[in-house]
């Protein structure tokens, strides 16, 4: 539909460049339905933060430098002497931490909602390698400042790809640029850290592009019927977007300024020194649960644990690539699929759980804990999830959204409130 | 099923739970106390009196081995990251003046000695960690620019150190150069009791006792670590009453504009 | 479209029972705008000169023993080149005369590109040293030293400084002449003497408290 508007100039420039049509289409009238509940709100915060990593990344980068010498003293003259530079620092670095959680959040809304279902397979894929790319742009950002941890974080993921059989050495010297992390290895991490935000906002691109030709999910998880289940995305979600944005700002600002270290190791503090290692090196938060599979798996066999235990980690987001394949079940929302229901919070136990693994040294329990952790995972996506979809007998669905959202105050729709939704 | 479900997800916590206890006990260190810092808290300052006692007790004694390379004279005066310690110009032009630094070359292409001035970071009391070292039995007294931020427990563990010095523990092997401290990680320390009572004389006649010293000191190694606090909560209030004010708005618009809807 | 729920012109996208354009949705927008604007400040700030830039640029001393009349010798202060030439008494004195002066765009230095103590015919504290911030007014390029009058800058040069971008001429203090492309005089900047041979650039005598950042234009 074109866009029909009363300004002369508007309709000069669309009509030779589409531009206002195409913004008219989705972002204003683009029908979504009308039944989307808070946990919907993600994606959008999630595009914000990159925004706000990508801007505040921008002035950060006009003050630092990428030399093993200065890169610690430039980060501190960022905080110390630049103007407000304390602010863009903290709000980088606390964003990188709230980024994660509003994108994992959005998974776990999508991994309760089946949202990764036909016909939005690939939909989920893209989100998927967006993931990948934010985990390399988080790594890479962190070894920037060159403190102890992003010195010998650095070390041990880079050490990562030496399990590779035969090339292993070969691609870890090729990674470094040397015989060890140092300063060609600082300077290429600096130009890709610049350059991979972008590439995550091209995908983001294709991630949106892939939404709007079917459609938001939303929380019943069946299709829409007609224009009674929809409305415009304008102003209803952008005004509910906007609230959520608020609310979410206030938590992220409380960390910026009243608590910018909570959620960072006191270790990056100190300037990286290649000759002594930390006594526990502890990634940033979101990576634990990884952290923690990339250390329980034992020797399996003819593969030894080195090489297994990389292979579960890059495993453990592999395999979310099939998850609509794995997934046999033919209703979306976990609202009617009694068994799913539960196991779906199993996996979040699982996760936390292994979260803390990661965060203690591999003594005693912990081994154990790892193990089972790591274990439980990898069952829950290719055996739990499997079973679960034949088996199990999911609830009679609505008819259609709009009479779900009528009939919601009888509470006679069958899955009455489920623990993931908010009244 | 359902109950199944639950109870494994319960005894998994519970594992969680009793497993952090375990690991707890592994490490044998009393807890540090929490003390009562002016910089704590949404409001939190720093006390003036006590950063410039702090100082004194910085100056006199600690920069004696530790180095505080990343803050510069005039940090201390009203040019400094939110006003600095209190002093004003002259103050600080004298505090710079007192150390002599390295500069040049000059016309005849040598380095010389000159007074400290405003713009030059805090001088270091060795010329370099190996002469630091040498002096010290091969240990290296810390920079102590960000020590209150990269030490887990941040002030209450600087405080802790500074005054957990202990008898050493019968049974345990001391080597000579070493002290006991109990809140150092493996309690073997290579620094001597640095503080004790009436060590500095402070100029505004507050009585120099260890803790009073500690305290000083840790509140200007604080501002040291983190100068921008004070600016950094003055605005996050700000912030935050902009951000309440604004998502009730949002908040009555969203409830105005669904209305329609539900 | 066919999905919308009032599919049509975009105005009918709105909620029953008000307009968009109602108080709320106008003072939220508002209120969301001014947030944005405000959070943008501190990006553009931090493109200011920082509190270490600004702290540098210590006062310097220069020992001018060894400077002999008509020479000049340049050094760095605050990252910028400073000159100081030892002018000879022939050069003072025609600092002064109508004829030179005839041909200056700001004869008595009224416009603020010098200390109070350096507005006179000499530019200078002392007439026979002469020190110059030695970045040209018009695009900031670098002025040449040109002492001998006449040669390839004409007859009539009575020596000074020509800049080789633009043509801009200076004469021996620094003043600007008519019909060139600079507009102000080179700036003079804060010194005054520590002893006899000895200057501190960068810092006013005692009773000064000229600000060099107040200058028209460096």
């Amino acid at each position: 539909m074109a866009l029909q508007s009363q300004n002369k100039v508007v309709r000069w420039i669309d009509h030779r460049l589409p531009i206002f049509t195409f913004m008219n289409h989705e972002l204003n009238e683009y029908p979504t339905p009308k039944n989307l509940n808070y946990w919907w709100n993600y994606g959008s915060l999630a595009g914000i933060m990159l925004l706000i990593m990508i801007i505040t990344g921008i002035f950060l980068a006009m003050e630092y430098t990428p030399n093993v010498n200065l890169a610690f003293d430039s980060v501190e003259r960022i905080m110390r002497d630049v103007n407000y530079g304390w602010l863009i620092r903290y709000i980088h670095m606390n964003g990188a931490s709230f980024f994660f959680i509003v994108t994992y959040i959005h998974i776990f809304r999508g991994l309760y909602f089946g949202s990764y279902k036909q016909p939005r397979e690939l939909l989920w894929m893209i989100g998927v390698v967006i993931l990948l790319c934010m985990m390399a742009t988080a790594f890479m950002g962190y070894v920037l400042p060159w403190g102890q941890m992003s010195f010998w974080g650095a070390t041990v993921i880079t050490n990562l790809f030496s399990a590779v059989p035969l090339v292993g050495n070969e691609i870890v010297t090729w990674l470094w640029g040397g015989f060890s992390v140092d300063n060609p290895t600082l300077n290429r991490f600096y130009a890709l850290h610049y350059l991979l935000p972008f590439v995550i906002l091209g995908i983001v691109g294709l991630h949106v592009m892939a939404l709007h030709t079917h459609g938001s999910n939303n929380p019943l998880g069946i299709d829409r019927k007609g224009p009674q289940d929809s409305i415009p995305f304008h102003p209803y979600y952008t005004i509910k977007d906007m609230f959520g944005l608020g609310v979410f700002l206030l938590i992220f600002c409380g960390f910026v300024f009243f608590g910018p270290n909570l959620l960072g190791d006191p270790a990056n503090y100190i300037r990286a020194n290649p000759l002594q290692t930390p006594p526990e090196i502890v990634p940033e938060w979101y990576f634990l649960p990884f952290y923690a599979m990339l250390r329980s798996v034992p020797d399996i066999l003819f593969i030894k644990a080195k090489l297994a235990g990389v292979l579960a980690m890059f495993g453990s987001i592999g395999l979310l690539f099939i998850l609509p394949w794995l997934d046999t079940s033919p209703v979306r929302s976990a609202r009617f699929r009694p068994v799913y229901k539960w196991v779906f919070w199993l996996l979040v136990i699982d996760i936390v759980l292994l979260a803390m693994v990661g965060a203690h040294r591999p003594e005693g329990l912990w081994v154990i804990a790892g193990r089972l952790g790591t274990l439980y995972y990898f069952v829950h996506f290719l055996i739990l999830f499997p079973l679960i979809g034949i088996f199990e007998r999911p609830l009679p669905l609505p008819n259609s959204i709009s009479e779900a959202v009528t009939k919601k105050g009888g509470g006679k729709v069958a899955g009455a409130t489920a623990p993931m939704e908010k009244p | 099923m359902r109950k199944h479900v639950l109870a494994l997800g319960l005894a998994a916590l519970g594992f969680v739970v009793l497993s952090s206890g375990a690991m707890a006990q592994e490490e044998a260190m009393p807890p540090l106390a929490k003390q009562k810092w002016s910089f704590d808290g949404p409001f939190g300052t720093y006390d003036r009196a006590a950063l410039q006692r702090g100082f004194e007790v910085f100056q006199n004694v600690c920069s004696n081995c530790h180095s505080l390379k990343l803050v510069t004279y005039g940090d201390y005066g009203p040019g400094g990251p939110g006003g600095g310690l209190g002093y004003n110009d002259d103050e600080v032009k004298a505090i710079a003046a007192a150390k002599e630094t390295t500069d040049g070359p000059n016309d005849q292409g040598e380095m010389f000695q000159r007074p400290a001035r405003a713009s030059d970071h805090i001088v270091p009391p060795f010329p370099n960690d190996q002469a630091n070292r040498a002096a010290h039995n091969g240990a290296l007294p810390p920079d102590l620019s960000l020590i209150v931020k990269a030490r887990e427990g941040n002030a209450d563990y600087v405080y802790g150190i500074l005054t957990g010095y202990k008898p050493t523990p019968a049974g345990m092997k001391m080597p000579d150069t070493m002290q006991y401290n109990e809140h150092f990680p493996g309690h073997q320390i290579s620094m001597p009791a640095p503080l004790s009572d009436d060590l500095v004389t402070y100029a505004d006649g507050t009585k120099a006792t260890t803790a009073q010293e500690a305290h000083d000191v840790v509140t200007f190694l604080q501002w040291a670590a983190e100068p921008h606090l004070e600016d950094r909560k003055r605005t996050g209030v700000k912030v935050m009453i902009f951000l309440l004010f604004m998502t009730g708005v949002l908040y009555a618009a969203k409830r105005k504009i669904w209305a329609s809807v539900h | 479209m066919a999905e919308t729920a009032q599919p049509g012109p975009v105005d009918a996208h709105t909620p029953e029972g008000g307009t968009r354009r109602d108080f709320l949705s106008i003072a939220a927008t508002a209120i969301a705008g001014v947030g944005a604007a405000c959070a943008l400040w501190p990006l553009v700030d931090s493109m200011n000169p920082a509190a270490d830039t600004l702290a540098a640029g210590a006062p310097i001393d220069v020992d001018l023993k060894s400077l002999q009349p008509g020479q000049q010798i340049i050094v760095l202060w605050r990252s910028r080149p400073i000159f100081i030439v030892r002018r000879t008494p022939d050069q003072v004195t025609k600092l002064a005369t109508p004829e030179v002066k005839g041909q200056l765009r700001d004869p008595q230095s009224a416009a603020n590109q010098q200390p109070p103590y350096a507005q006179n015919d000499s530019r200078s504290v002392k007439p026979e040293y002469l020190v110059l911030v030695g970045i040209c007014t018009h695009l900031g390029c670098i002025p040449e030293f040109v002492p001998q009058p006449g040669g390839s800058l004409g007859a009539s040069w009575q020596g000074g400084y020509f800049c080789p971008c633009h043509g801009s001429r200076y004469d021996l203090a620094g003043r600007v002449f008519q019909n060139v492309p600079a507009p102000y005089n080179l700036p003079v900047p804060p010194y005054h003497f520590v002893s006899d041979t000895v200057i501190r650039v960068g810092e006013n005598p005692a009773d000064s408290t000229f600000d060099f950042n107040s200058v028209e234009q460096i």
